[in-house]
């Protein structure tokens, strides 16, 4: 028996009294794309945060390449690691690319790509810099790299957060609305990349706003909605018959294509 | 002119004094801005509790009647703690360094608001890509948040660092020789009062308006990137 990349089981998360995700679980395997998509409030951006511990989830486990993530639950019913150096290194395993882009502004752009390398894996600053050139080189900003990131425009701040991420060569990235913080011209271009990135088999969780993203690029969608999975399956399944999914799901595309 | 050439030298002796005092004051300034900023954004209630008794404590008393307690009352606590278990005979502070450490104390309580402002202003999305990348806290709080807090700071900084030159002048009360004293002192023999009391008015206005250049040039290399 083969196991999943990563498995995430029965996730529950709770801002004080309100529950926003009632107990979500997610295998992908190497090479899946997954979309996950929901409405504002659906929890999806939440779910995508709790895999690698940006939010701490109040029940629920991770486990990535089969070795599950030690957690114990703190005073405040959240789940907290037990190991920092488990944690450090699943995160190292798992990348991730967020909406605002949150590239540091105060170093140019391969600076940002090489620190995550030399800081986390003490990899030689020439190695780094290697790496780093050709990860920007892949998502098409290499020319940029000595520019600090307020000369970019949003989609090439983004598609160097891409590589920053790639730079550490993570088993999976996590992509958490990466083009709802960009001019509509400049959606294509980040969305071309992250094509290019399914193409090349890397294993991606994009929770995203982009049907088209969703129907045409992705391997598998998920449907989140008030906190639970409502829809689960191949784009063709979910997208030719919503009905037989959830009625909320059907009514989300059908939005969609307004 | 010549009564002014005759005690120069005494007043100018009394300048060193008062730019080292506002250096080593500001320093531990500093010092103080940077632990009290960490208390107050502490996870720890007693810890962020101590640092808020210290901020609300410290800017609510007037700067004198602080000075005083700490000189003297520190004096009387030093020698009484000698006295209580023989480790050490009569103390007396030197007024450079009671000065030093009083200023410093009394603005490391300004610099923690400093600190803890510029800190808030980074949004939180800088250190979640941090921490996404697996890099430790130590090694994020040197190379993405401190790098950071600096352009952030520096405006308070600036407008802390002029009011704490001028504060300088109140450890003339307790004896120090700086040029507030220096030129008091020259002012009284010479009995020329206000031609040394516009000694110091010149020489406070140059300390800070340089600083002022100074800093500011130092925000705008900041701010350019």
């Amino acid at each position: 028996m083969t196991h999943p990349l990563l498995s995430v089981q029965n996730i529950h998360k709770a801002f004080g009294s309100l529950e926003v995700l009632k107990g979500i679980s997610l295998d992908a395997d190497p090479g899946d794309v997954i979309a996950i998509l929901g409405s504002s409030g659906s929890g999806k951006s939440t779910f995508l945060r709790c895999i690698n511990l940006l939010e701490k989830p109040t029940e629920g486990s991770i486990t990535l390449a089969n070795e599950e993530l030690h957690c114990a639950r703190g005073h405040d019913g959240q789940l907290h690691p037990k190991d920092k150096d488990q944690l450090k290194r699943f995160r190292t395993k798992m990348g991730m690319v967020f909406q605002s882009f949150n590239l540091w502004p105060h170093m140019s752009v391969l600076e940002n790509v090489i620190e995550g390398p030399i800081q986390v894996e003490n990899v030689a600053k020439k190695e780094a810099i290697e790496r780093a050139e050709h990860y920007l080189e892949e998502v098409g900003v290499f020319e940029r790299k000595d520019y600090m990131p307020s000369q970019l425009s949003g989609g090439q701040q983004q598609r160097v957060a891409i590589a920053r991420a790639l730079a550490m060569e993570p088993d999976l990235i996590l992509f958490d609305e990466p083009t709802s913080a960009l001019d509509p011209e400049l959606v294509g271009e980040v969305l071309k990349v992250m094509q290019q990135l399914a193409e090349e088999h890397r294993t991606m969780l994009v929770v995203t706003h982009e049907m088209g993203f969703a129907r045409e690029v992705s391997s598998r969608v998920v449907f989140l909605e008030k906190g639970t999975v409502e829809a689960d399956g191949t784009p063709n399944e979910v997208f030719d018959q919503p009905e037989q999914y959830s009625t909320r799901w059907a009514e989300f595309i059908s939005r969609a294509r307004d | 002119m010549d009564v002014l050439l005759e005690y120069l030298p005494s007043v100018m002796g009394g300048i060193w004094t008062t730019i080292g005092l506002a250096l080593a004051s500001v320093m531990l300034a500093i010092f103080f801005g940077i632990v009290g900023a960490s208390f107050k954004l502490s996870r720890n209630l007693t810890l962020r509790t101590i640092g808020g008794i210290y901020t609300t404590v410290i800017r609510g008393i007037p700067d004198l009647v602080l000075m005083l307690i700490l000189f003297f009352g520190g004096q009387i606590m030093i020698n009484e703690l000698g006295d209580a278990t023989g480790l050490w005979g009569y103390v007396e502070i030197s007024p450079f360094l009671a000065g030093a450490f009083t200023i410093g104390f009394i603005f490391g309580a300004y610099m923690t608001e400093t600190f803890r402002g510029a800190y808030l202003a980074i949004p939180a999305g800088q250190i979640e890509a941090a921490q996404a990348l697996g890099i430790v806290p130590a090694s994020y709080l040197r190379r993405i948040i401190w790098p950071q807090i600096i352009p952030h700071a520096l405006p308070n900084f600036t407008n802390n660092w002029l009011v704490l030159m001028k504060t300088t002048a109140l450890v003339s009360i307790i004896g120090l020789q700086d040029l507030v004293y220096n030129a008091n002192q020259a002012g009284r023999a010479s009995r020329e009062p206000f031609l040394f009391l516009m000694v110091s008015f010149v020489v406070f206005l140059g300390l800070t308006i340089l600083s002022d250049i100074g800093l500011r040039r130092l925000s705008r290399r900041y701010s350019s990137r």
